[in-house]
């Protein structure tokens, strides 16, 4: 009876302050996600091609000069409270739209511009107690563009469940369809963290990256990482690299292992850039014909006419990120914190670049000289004083 | 390679100047994440209890913080020559206003109380109050 009264009472005091709060028609917020925008660029300097083979003897060299542009926003979030008003859940939709054009530099003939856009979407869904779930769909058709070619469609997926033990620690198991590495891949997704995200904290996703993430003031981060990068593209047969010269198109593809330092600098709460340096080892691309994997619809592709592997070399990477609209607060909100890792550690259209979880504020410690007016205006009454 | 170095350059004058621009931006959210460590540190949560209470506390927040800026903004219009309509209006916001906050205050405490217990609810306002008051204290400094 008492219990029932209780919560009688409670939410006849939440409903009168809701409807105070929304006679005043303020506008509040409506998602937890920033629209963010990533213009990434990669380079790697050529490496001779040493062997006598026909093809390699064609192409003389290999490099790589990358761009992606990446944009991720929320369109969609659904907040709501359990029975007994304390534990916030949500569901949060996105749409991820990436333009990635490729440049595989070979001295040998000319370069070939490769294009891959795609527009995804994703679904969080935050249980508000322990676990974070996470769906991503992305959709993406790459093309030569330099050269005649025909568009050809893929898709990249994931799905995620998330596990936060405590803010110190988290596990995540799921299933990654992905090309990260040079072909199509059904991949188990491991993952464990160990740290607050907001601090020094170690993260080693399979297979997307491993982390040592190094928070140095709230202006800086330092990290340590290694990450595959690759993908398929459409290339187009223009050189007639491909002896069947009716084949106008095959398939170009690549990996390598970046394993170098980055340095993320976040100088407010809507832009921050990074520059990264390193090794990439394990470099190898493949030429695949259409013509010799015409029924692979499910699994990965088997037949190639021309496979190299290269030395390590070094690489440079630097990136803008712009971070658009007002977002509720989260400070401290560990499933959030989560559910922001996981987008930004994902990154849509299977490019497997991050833009540094710059929307997790880093605590700060206290100088008496920080504070003015204007900054704590909404914080403080005139009675305070 | 020319080509590729007039994009380098480009890419970093963009990021100067969108950081030479923005720079008075940051302040609000240097405040909130000395505000968010200091109640942090007074609190002491354990990890169930800060699992519950922050997205609560946050929300509550947003709301309490959403009502001044809203009540600060249309007292700012005021024009030199308010009309009688005018000023009855501005009345009327500014009383359900400081209403509105007055029941979220009632309503939160009653959620944040079910969470972390009332001992730890009292300590959050004492957190909350000297935290304002080394504001305060920080400006006062500043302006002398």
């Amino acid at each position: 009876m008492l219990i029932t009264l209780s919560a009688v009472f409670l939410f006849l005091n939440q409903s009168k302050a809701q409807s105070a709060f929304d006679s005043l028609k303020i506008k509040m917020a409506k998602h937890y996600f920033q629209t963010v925008i990533v213009m990434d660029g990669y380079r790697k300097p050529n490496q001779e091609i040493k062997d006598t083979s026909n093809i390699s003897k064609r192409l003389k060299s290999y490099g790589v000069n990358q761009f992606i542009f990446s944009l991720n926003t929320p369109i969609a979030t659904i907040d709501r409270f359990s029975k007994d008003s304390s534990i916030r859940k949500n569901t949060h939709i996105l749409l991820t739209a990436n333009y990635m054009r490729l440049q595989p530099v070979f001295d040998g003939i000319p370069t070939h511009n490769l294009v891959k856009l795609g527009i995804g979407g994703r679904m969080i869904i935050n249980t508000g107690k322990k676990a974070v779930w996470f769906i991503d769909v992305s959709p993406f058709v790459t093309k030569d563009v330099t050269y005649p070619s025909a568009p050809y469609f893929r898709m990249a997926s994931t799905i995620v469940y998330s596990h936060n033990v405590n803010d110190r620690f988290n596990w995540r198991i799921g299933i990654t369809k992905s090309f990260l590495w040079g072909n199509r891949y059904y991949l188990p997704f491991i993952g464990l963290r160990f740290g607050r995200l907001d601090k020094t904290n170690i993260s080693i996703q399979f297979p997307r990256s491993i982390n040592i993430n190094l928070p140095v003031n709230r202006k800086l981060q330092f990290s340590i990482y290694t990450k595959p990068q690759g993908g398929m593209f459409n290339f187009s047969n223009h050189d007639s690299i491909y002896f069947f010269p009716d084949s106008k198109t095959f398939h170009f593809t690549r990996y390598e292992i970046n394993t170098g330092f980055r340095a993320d600098v976040r100088v407010n709460s809507w832009f921050n850039f990074y520059i990264a340096t390193g090794f990439s080892t394990k470099n190898n691309i493949t030429f695949y014909s259409e013509r010799a994997n015409p029924s692979k619809s499910a699994s990965g592709y088997r037949v190639y006419f021309y496979d190299k592997d290269f030395a390590p070399t070094m690489f440079f990477n630097a990136g803008l990120v712009l971070k658009f609209g007002k977002t509720r607060s989260f400070y401290n909100d560990k499933n959030l914190y989560d559910a922001i890792d996981l987008n930004n550690t994902i990154g849509g259209g299977d490019n497997n670049i991050s833009n540094g979880n710059t929307q997790i504020l880093i605590p700060s410690k206290q100088k008496q000289q920080e504070y003015n007016l204007k900054s704590v205006q909404d914080l403080i009454d005139y009675n305070d004083f | 390679m020319k080509f590729k170095m007039k994009q380098l350059v480009n890419i970093l004058l963009i990021a100067f100047f969108l950081g030479l621009s923005s720079f008075s931006k940051a302040q609000g959210d240097k405040v909130e994440a000395l505000r968010v460590s200091f109640i942090s540190k007074r609190l002491e949560l354990t990890s169930a209890e800060a699992e519950k209470f922050w997205p609560v506390y946050n929300e509550y927040n947003d709301k309490i913080k959403a009502i001044r800026k809203n009540l600060r903004q249309s007292f700012r219009k005021i024009p030199e020559n308010i009309t009688e309509k005018e000023a009855e209006e501005l009345y009327v916001l500014d009383i359900k206003s400081r209403q509105a906050e007055t029941d979220l205050h009632k309503q939160y405490s009653e959620k944040i109380k079910g969470i972390i217990g009332v001992k730890k609810l009292i300590k959050l306002r004492n957190a909350e109050e000297d935290f304002k008051r080394q504001i305060i204290n920080s400006i006062k400094e500043k302006n002398e």
